[in-house]
């Protein structure tokens, strides 16, 4: 790493796209299931009979192949010599940046869905009751734990 | 990254027997379960309340060994390693520059086979995962060890010679008189509003609701006589409810306090505060100096005229988990408490400060704004009048408390430090060296704006949940010089 100029900032893994696909359909599927019972159910005798059996499962389609790659284009993350940054979000932008000496542990997490499409997010904890829990997804494993013993170096240097 | 076996640790599991205290632990949790389990047994379905018993017997098992299967921890070179999760890992990884302290408990059960439970304290407030890192069982010698290593590798400035307790009288010590005055004072409100829903609950089963105006009318319309009767019984009752619902409000009290603070110790260290109490559950846990942010010494109406205050320390983490600041005197004298504090190096508090109050407006804007619930309350005088008068006296006392709160209300800049006095039920006055601060918010809204006030709210590395320290309504430009003031030694 060079110290002085910042690098780049990097992408996440492209294996990540499947996995906020798989999160996407599956924070949709209770609304499109709930939907198509509500309509089978209640809407029966009215002339909306049928109308969200179809519509619902259309926008789920639509957020399913739209969103993740919208949110996936959108990660990325820096490691300057002091600080980590990290810019996520589609429709509200963040962008977050914590110096390395402020983290007070880490965590390296692998979900269920991480673990099919091979990746990891790295969870950095600083003190703190506010905006305390910064994350990174969509690591490749190694590289998260690459990152995390980079941090902890840093957080080690830093003694009173 | 190409980590020596050195660097790393050796893997360790927790301790065989987590596969009994962490039974225990998952059958208390399971009061969902009961209760379903007591709904089949008490409707006759045997069968299907031992199935269920069986089921959650077997869950439980499961998941306990699941969970002992897959947790591993590693004491490093620099960091402890915590890798856990059955389904979803997480690899924890916690430097030991960050441990704040290291909490060693033992419940009953653990007591009884040897084991404790260590959370290590790093002040990262991860909300909903209390535990910043937790080994629910490992064997005592072991905790013990692992809280030498992490105090040595912290650089605290002694290497740990053994630090039994022989060496020294606490600088704080609670006898059981004092754990259970401590207890009477501990009166529990909450236990009180709990009680009282409950009555409420049972009374709506027996078909007895005495806020339905139904239920009055039909008792005046049977006669007076009738009427007669049922009011002064409803008020024989009320008393002795109430005076049964004082005396559970003061036992469970002193049975809290009793469990809780038990043989409470305060040992000055090496490495901190060291605080141990507990009846059944013994917690041992140390407290660095260094960290301590803010000192709030609290009271009450009735503990304030036999002279009694609690002291608080705010530090990074949180006392036992999740209870806010770190409690290192429960029930203590003025003298006990600044002997404590000059433990800090901290003087005690000089009474003849340059204390400055708050604007009345404080109390004048909660009492504006509790004058518009006083129309309803004065609509339900005229409907039931029962209702009607509680709303109203509860608004007045609501108000009292404000003015008297507002009363008590001061602040001073006493030097290096700040000191903020407010309350009057919950007395509190707050101690709070300049050096600590992390942030002044100066607040103004469009009422404020209009008088001339603003609060300020002090951010500290630490403490409760919400709470920045604040001073609500002091004059704008009081409110200005004062963050100029506390933010000078930053210029």
């Amino acid at each position: 790493m060079t110290p002085s100029t910042d690098p780049p900032l990097l992408a996440v893994e492209p294996g990540y796209r499947h996995v906020l696909r798989a999160q996407t359909a599956i924070s949709w599927l209770p609304l499109v299931i709930g939907a198509i019972i509500a309509d089978q159910i209640l809407l029966r005798d009215t002339p909306f009979h049928g109308i969200p059996s179809i519509i619902v499962p259309l926008l789920a389609l639509l957020a399913i192949t739209l969103i993740p790659q919208r949110k996936y284009s959108r990660l990325r993350y820096r490691l300057t010599d002091r600080m980590l940054q990290s810019l996520h979000g589609w429709m509200f932008h963040t962008d977050t940046m914590v110096p390395f000496v402020r983290v007070q542990h880490l965590d390296v997490v692998r979900g269920p869905l991480d673990k099919a499409f091979g990746t990891a997010s790295l969870i950095v904890h600083t003190a703190g009751t506010h905006n305390s829990i910064v994350t990174v997804a969509g690591l490749a494993p190694d590289r998260a734990a690459e990152i995390r013993d980079i941090i902890r170096e840093h957080v080690r240097s830093d003694f009173e | 990254m190409s980590s020596s076996d050195q660097a790393v640790g050796v893997a360790e599991r927790l301790h065989p027997l987590y596969l009994v205290t962490g039974l225990g632990r998952g059958l208390r949790q399971m009061a969902g379960g009961y209760a379903a389990i007591g709904y089949f047994a008490a409707t006759g379905s045997w069968g299907t309340a031992l199935l269920l018993l069986a089921g959650i017997a077997v869950v439980l098992t499961i998941g306990v060994f699941l969970y002992w299967k897959r947790f591993e921890y590693r004491v490093g070179a620099n960091e402890i390693r915590i890798d856990s999760g059955i389904l979803s890992r997480t690899h924890r990884s916690i430097p030991f520059d960050r441990i704040q302290d290291v909490d060693i408990s033992q419940g009953p059960v653990a007591r009884l086979l040897g084991l404790a439970r260590v959370a290590f304290e790093t002040g990262a407030s991860a909300g909903d995962k209390s535990d910043d890192g937790a080994l629910a069982a490992i064997s005592l010698a072991r905790a013990a060890e692992i809280r030498e290593l992490v105090r040595a590798r912290r650089g605290a400035a002694v290497a740990s010679a053994d630090l039994t307790e022989t060496e020294a009288a606490p600088i704080f010590a609670m006898d059981p008189p004092r754990v259970f005055l401590a207890g009477l004072f501990n009166f529990s409100l909450a236990v009180i509003a709990a009680l009282f829903g409950a009555t409420q609950t049972v009374g709506d089963v027996a078909g007895l609701d005495f806020f339905t105006r139904r239920f009055w009318r039909q008792a005046l319309e049977a006669g007076s006589p009738i009427a007669d009767f049922v009011l002064a019984n409803q008020i024989a009752a009320g008393i002795a409810g109430t005076v049964l619902l004082l005396i559970t409000g003061l036992v469970t009290g002193v049975a809290r306090t009793v469990l809780r603070d038990f043989r409470f110790r305060l040992d000055r260290t090496p490495a901190g505060l060291r605080r141990r109490r507990g009846l059944l559950t013994l917690t041992d846990v140390t407290l660095p100096i260094k960290r301590t942010h803010a000192a709030i010494i609290g009271s009450g109406p009735l503990r304030n005229r036999f002279g009694w205050s609690d002291l608080k320390l705010q530090s990074l983490g949180k006392d036992e988990g999740k209870k806010g600041d770190h409690l290192v005197a429960p029930l203590a004298r003025e003298s006990e408490i600044a002997a404590i504090l000059a433990q800090l190096n901290w003087r005690p508090v000089d009474p003849s400060s340059d204390w400055q109050r708050t604007s009345p407006a404080f109390a004048w804007g909660f009492t504006g704004a509790l004058f518009l619930l006083l129309i309803p309350a004065g609509i339900q005088l005229a409907i039931n009048p029962l209702i009607g008068l509680a709303a109203v006296a509860f608004l007045t006392v609501l108000v009292a408390f404000r003015w008297l709160s507002w009363r008590r209300t001061r602040f001073a800049l006493d030097g290096d430090r700040l000191l903020i006095r407010s309350g009057w039920w919950r007395r509190r006055l707050i101690l709070l060296p300049l050096a600590n601060i992390q942030s002044v918010d100066l607040t103004e809204n469009i009422f404020s704006r209009r008088f001339g006030l603003a609060s300020l709210a002090i951010g500290v590395a630490s403490g409760r949940g919400f709470s920045a320290h604040g001073i609500a309504a002091i004059p704008a430009p009081t409110a200005r010089a004062l963050r100029t003031s506390l933010l000078a030694r930053f210029a």
